[in-house]
């Protein structure tokens, strides 16, 4: 037993250095800098203990608090409307549409894209010369907002963008489920009387709650650390407006040099998302049917 | 036995991993020994002058054994933290641009600048002597750890073809009222044909615009009153911010900042493409020589920057700049320095062509701007080119105050946008930016 574990072991020992030394260690390192000041640029070795400063002087930074409303007001609207849309779709494609497969992958070519490419095609469709205002111009709207330029539609801009780019990932994945469904289950309800919309409400979903789970969890995740975007898009800006959690880390990091800060900041969305994680896992059980 | 074996093979498969890696960092070394190749990082475009003046330095220095290669860093955040990971990792860069004073206090302090206190008093290479008791304002705590180069005096580029058929003289003196008529009255068209007085170039970054029009009054530190308080309440700041807003949101004599920010708006898109009478700052001469990419037939000439009022222009808007650094931990400090002292004293004029006007007194004034305005006679007014760029002044405003520095331009930026977007007056947004700054300073 002892020697096939070894042979085993020995196997995954490269991956596992990689691991931990690239992975494990910084994350261990990160956490013991969060209780610091450390400057980056003062080299190692070179802080003050400060206890758990970090993590309490963040909730009284406004940068922080704006920063973390708007991922979660980022997160809300993005997930559910990323995975309702992407349900309706691939149903719809499943049953109604020719041509599914090139559909499907015209769905997905926004995602596997690169997103540097895609937000700055965004950032032209945006302007004032671009599609969404021009279409208001014409349907006589007077003064259609500024988008990346109005601190209450630059983050709403954004998120569009993410649900568009995501949509065909979680289409992919919803699709590979709807082949697997039972068909018989089907047949039985229909000549029980039931129509496609109550199909749709009483099987489908049933059926494919296992993978609308899988994807609440990871694209709640991705859209809690949502950082390209911004960065290209906005910086968090105008004013703060567009300023989410990873965004500011990054800047307190490496422009405001406050890498303990910063590290500290790393846990508590760390802790935010194990916790947001726990949450649905326990919340499955009651509307999860595998 | 056989678990052995196959334990041999995985370690075999890491070390082949692995190996280049190792092999990767001793071949390195391992170049031609004669010669001293220097990496030298700026982040100005090679074809805009460094290039040329490296290959000058090459070319002269090729029988003492001394190399150097040109490679661009973007100055920006992502650009300035490449180069600072690699001066904190090793010798991979042996001289650099510093373009700023609060970063420079950051890598003198962080040990990524060498003290050159030894090597100027070894050679007599005394600062002072090249440009002044200034000089003196560019130490970190009173030591030399950069050689500035240039000279970073600016002014209003201004379309001199439109001041004429508008009969406007060039001005030499003004007050930011006088400014915002003359835009007023340069401002003409609708639409697609619109001609905007000024053009402020504000989505590219709002402390410089607030810098030049306060520190002529003000001082160096436009942002500070001392270490622990903010200017933004400063009736001299307040006034600046309200001229910019004024002229984007009630005159309509400049494209707003939404505007700006939204079509990704240029000095070279607007200014050069005849769409603004005038704009904030010369850093784009090269493009206005540049006529393949640019066309334009007009000249441009230059202003001083307008003062809050009269008799308030206490200071010149100026200072020094391109702060050449020494890696310390390079392996070439010696031939690194050669360069720096050849650069500093000859070696400017290929990146004058670009629109670098040198600081140090051994250049020829007269040289300096046969140089600046090299391929480009027909299209700059010599005589404001020399008077509002390149002539020296002997009353700059240097900064001193760096304290957390990136944090207070970035509650300036914030409340500044805010405020030009029409979210809050300029009174409300700045005393919001003083209440936000100190906080952070007296943290």
């Amino acid at each position: 037993m002892l020697k096939s574990n070894l042979t085993g072991y020995a196997f995954i020992l490269p991956n596992i250095i990689g691991v931990v030394l690239f992975t494990l260690v910084p994350m261990l390192y990160s956490l013991f800098v969060s209780f610091t000041d450390w400057d980056y640029t003062k080299g190692f070795g070179n802080y003050n203990f400060i206890g758990i400063k970090n993590f309490i002087d963040m909730w009284s930074d406004e940068w922080f608090t704006t920063s973390l409303l708007n991922t979660i007001f980022f997160s809300v609207v993005v997930v559910p409307a990323t995975i309702i849309l992407a349900l309706v779709i691939a149903v719809i494609i499943d049953r109604y549409c020719f041509a599914k497969l090139p559909i499907r992958l015209m769905m997905f070519m926004p995602y596997i894209s690169n997103v540097v490419a895609v937000a700055i095609v965004w950032v032209m469709m945006y302007s004032p010369w671009g599609p969404f205002t021009q279409l208001m111009e014409t349907f006589g709207w007077k003064e259609p907002p500024q988008w990346l330029g109005d601190p209450t539609w630059a983050l709403p801009a954004i998120m569009l963008m993410t649900i568009w780019s995501n949509v065909g990932y979680a289409i992919m994945i919803y699709t590979s489920s709807i082949q697997g469904l039972p068909k018989d289950a089907y047949e039985a309800a229909e000549i029980d009387g039931a129509n496609a919309l109550q199909q749709f409400r009483y099987l489908t979903i049933n059926f494919l709650s296992p993978t609308t789970f899988f994807l609440v969890i990871t694209t709640f995740i991705t859209s809690f650390q949502v950082f390209a975007p911004i960065q290209i898009m906005t910086r968090g800006g105008p004013g703060s407006s567009s300023n989410v959690l990873v965004y500011y880390i990054y800047t307190s990091a490496f422009s405001f040099y406050k890498m303990g800060y910063a590290s500290a900041m790393s846990w508590i969305l760390f802790i935010i998302l194990f916790a947001i994680t726990m949450v649905q896992w326990h919340g499955q059980k009651k509307w999860v049917s595998y | 036995m056989k678990h052995f074996r196959i334990i041999a093979i995985a370690l075999l498969l890491l070390a082949i991993i692995t190996l280049p890696v190792v092999a990767g960092g001793a071949g390195e070394s391992a170049k031609d020994e004669d010669i001293v190749t220097l990496r030298f990082w700026g982040g100005v475009p090679p074809e805009a002058g460094p290039q040329a003046s490296v290959d000058l330095f090459n070319e002269q220095y090729a029988d003492k054994g001394i190399r150097v290669e040109y490679e661009r860093f973007v100055n920006d955040d992502t650009g300035n933290l490449k180069l600072e990971t690699n001066l904190l990792s090793g010798d991979g860069v042996d001289l650099y641009m510093t373009y700023t004073t609060d970063i420079l206090a950051k890598r003198a302090e962080g040990n990524m600048a060498l003290d050159l206190s030894e090597l100027i008093e070894r050679d007599g290479f005394d600062l002072t002597q090249y440009g002044g008791s200034l000089m003196e304002s560019y130490y970190i705590n009173g030591k030399p750890y950069c050689v500035p180069t240039k000279l970073d005096q600016y002014g209003i580029v201004l379309n001199k073809d439109m001041f004429d058929a508008a009969g406007i003289p060039i001005p030499t003196e003004w007050t930011f009222d006088e400014f915002r008529e003359v835009a007023k009255k340069l401002t003409h068209g609708e639409g697609q044909d619109k001609v905007y007085g000024m053009f402020w170039n504000s989505q590219q970054d709002l402390t410089y615009i607030l810098s030049y029009l306060v520190a002529q009054t003000n001082g160096g530190d436009p942002m500070y009153l001392s270490e622990t308080e903010s200017a933004f309440t400063d009736p001299v700041v307040l006034a600046a911010v309200e001229l910019i807003y004024n002229m984007m949101n009630v005159d309509g004599s400049s494209p707003t900042h939404a505007d700006s920010v939204t079509q990704k708006l240029s000095q070279e898109g607007v200014f050069l493409a005849g769409k603004s009478a005038m704009t904030i700052g010369p850093w784009m001469v090269r493009s206005i020589k540049d006529l393949d990419n640019y066309p334009h037939d007009f000249v441009t000439a230059f202003a001083p920057y307008p003062v809050y009022a009269e008799g308030q222009r206490n200071f010149t808007q100026g200072g020094y700049g391109d702060m050449l650094c020494i890696n310390p931990k390079s392996e070439h400090i010696e031939e690194a320095w050669e360069f720096i002292k050849w650069y500093a004293t000859e070696g400017m004029l290929p990146v004058v062509e670009g629109g670098r006007v040198p600081c140090f007194n051994t250049y020829d004034p007269a040289e300096v701007t046969a140089a600046f305005l090299k391929g480009g006679e027909e299209l700059l007014d010599s005589e404001t080119t020399m008077t509002v760029l390149i002539n020296p002044a002997d009353n700059y405003a240097a900064p001193s105050i760096t304290n957390h520095s990136a944090e207070i331009k970035r509650v300036f930026t914030e409340e500044m946008e805010t405020i030009l977007l029409g979210d809050e007056t300029p009174a409300e947004g700045m005393a919001k930016a003083k209440e936000r700054a100190d906080a952070i300073l007296q943290q």
